[in-house]
């Protein structure tokens, strides 16, 4: 098989990044949003419990989705090898 | 492409490089569909929601169906596809996929029914600035955010090897787009190792999940006081159904593929029998619920239970709630009782009714209660317009689009699990078999399976 083209790889690995860091983005606006929720009700005395419970639940579901795909990506990505 | 390097498995990338005059056909049709849909959606968006059949007291109507209904379709995929993975049931392999795929495409189109149901989407916003965790509808948003992502990863991550078939075999436009979502897989040992982990820790997790989200949607209906909704059995109920949809939804899709494609030596008749025979239990599971729920409706004679549940049986809603029964159980348990023989045929059609009676059975949940409220506001009926046919048209030809335009950029069937199935799964077969037998040998290390799988791969 022929080399690959070195501009060609570097737009790749750029959008690659830019899937893995998409990622990053999404998760951590949902956990930001979640939290937001909690500091409202929190603030306004409106059950902070429901938002504290829920939350206790879904932000490490978020967060454990995020660490198996980013290590998925960077696990694949290090350990290549020739094709 | 390379058919000596692929083997026998070159037919699985011929929807991909070949176009045929069927598929122009398809997205035609799918696309008047669709637009059909959008002048619907730009006609309520600018006259509002008076324009459809949304009224007081029955102030959801169909896009609370569908939303519900697909929602319900999604459970075919991941949840299927992680159970029949965990339990390593081998005749898995040209399905889960198929599986998955739909259902990343129904979550997308059921959250976008709640956005068509706002009338004034601009109101989305209010939901991000001033949402209330005490509603089961800002519930909904978490489990089917958490779902929509697990499913996305759960879908991406077995298709990466596939992905990197394509990047090495095909040329074109399309080289870009393989060589990015391939993420740099050659198949060594340590990428498979890595891999594997992932999907059996996604497989784990997505079938709570997946569990969680159809639970929740119940919880919109079950949490409210409301007649013949307030019931603790909703959250199994729907889970039930969801599942029974999903198969239902998956069947029908591998009795489409199979004739398009002529996938007949990947999709054999002992998939569509297997997977008959869990259709045939969901029908019966089906059955008992619906059952428990209306008995004990019924025993209880709450007069406002009462309207809505004669609403059902004799009242107006009559043709939907018998037709729901005709298609959800007599059909099913007609055709898939016996198997033996002409199992595509019968599965497929008793698939079709069951996705149909499924509809009617959200239908049925949603409607007949508005139109019966238990505070006093005055009887309803709901006659959906033009419009609430348009939306469900377009929301229905958006979805099977989505899944043109993926059978045509990825493969539907996964090659590299399929071959791992020769090369590999045979093998693991005999022994797993073997370590069942009082005199069995212990099963071997799961490192020494790894490194097996890692050089048939490679």
């Amino acid at each position: 098989m022929s080399r690959p083209d070195p501009a060609f790889e570097r737009t790749v690995r750029i959008f690659q990044w830019a899937i893995a860091g998409s990622t990053l983005v999404f998760i951590s606006s949902i956990v930001l949003w979640i939290v937001h929720l909690i500091r409202t009700a929190w603030s306004l005395g409106d059950v902070p419990s429901a938002s504290i419970g829920i939350s206790l639940v879904a932000i490490p579901v978020f967060l454990t989705l995020l660490g198996v795909g980013l290590s998925v990506f960077w696990g694949l990505l290090r350990g290549g090898g020739p094709r | 492409m390379s058919d000596a390097t692929l083997g026998r498995d070159a037919a699985l990338l011929v929807p991909i490089v070949k176009t045929g005059r069927g598929f122009y056909v398809t997205v035609t049709i799918l696309g008047l569909l669709i637009a059909w849909g959008a002048v619907a959606y730009w006609t309520q968006f600018d006259q509002g929601l008076g324009v459809t059949g949304l009224h007081q007291p029955v102030s959801w109507g169909f896009y609370v169906t569908n939303f519900v209904f697909f929602i319900g379709i999604s459970h075919a995929g991941t949840l299927i596809s992680a159970i029949l993975r965990l339990t390593k049931a081998e005749w898995r392999r040209p399905i889960t996929r198929m599986a998955e795929v739909i259902t990343v495409m129904v979550l997308l189109i059921g959250a976008g029914q709640i956005l068509i149901d706002l009338g004034r989407p601009d109101r989305l916003m209010n939901i991000f600035r001033y949402g209330r965790y005490q509603s089961p509808l800002l519930w909904d948003a978490t489990s089917i955010s958490a779902y929509f992502f697990a499913s996305t990863v759960y879908l991406y991550l077995p298709l990466i090897p596939d992905i990197a078939i394509l990047r090495d075999h095909l040329g074109g436009k399309r080289r870009f787009l393989y060589s990015v979502l391939a993420m740099g897989w050659t198949g060594t040992e340590h990428q498979q190792k890595i891999l594997n982990r992932a999907i059996a820790i996604l497989a784990v997790m997505v079938i709570p999940i997946a569990v969680s989200v159809h639970t929740v949607v119940s919880f919109v209906f079950s949490m409210t006081i409301q007649p013949m909704w307030h019931s603790t059995i909703f959250g199994p109920y729907f889970v039930a159904g969801a599942i029974f949809s999903g198969i239902a939804a998956l069947i029908v899709a591998m009795g489409i593929i199979r004739r398009i494609y002529h996938f007949e030596a990947y999709l054999k008749p002992i998939h569509f029998r297997y997977l008959g025979y869990l259709l045939l239990v969901m029908t019966l599971l089906w059955f008992y619920l619906t059952f428990a729920e209306y008995l004990t409706g019924y025993y209880g004679s709450e007069p406002e239970e009462m309207k809505v549940f004669w609403s059902k049986f004799t009242g107006p809603f009559w043709p939907f709630f018998w037709a729901m029964v005709v298609c959800n159980l007599v059909i099913p348990l007609i055709l898939l009782v016996r198997l033996r023989h002409h199992a595509v045929g019968k599965t497929v059609v008793a698939s079709i009714s069951v996705v149909i009676g499924m509809w009617l059975e959200r239908f049925n949940i949603v409607v007949p209660t508005l139109s019966n409220p238990r505070l006093p506001f005055p009887e309803g009926q709901y006659w959906p317009t033009w419009i609430e046919w348009g939306e469900t048209a377009g929301s229905f030809g958006l979805f099977i689009l989505f899944y043109v335009i993926f059978v045509k950029l990825f493969p539907i069937i996964s090659i590299w699990e399929i071959r791992e199935g020769r090369e590999v799964g045979v093998k693991e077969v005999e022994e797993r078999l073997l370590t069942y037998l009082p005199d069995g040998a212990e099963p071997e290390r799961a490192h020494d399976r790894a490194h097996d799988r890692a050089r048939a791969l490679t």
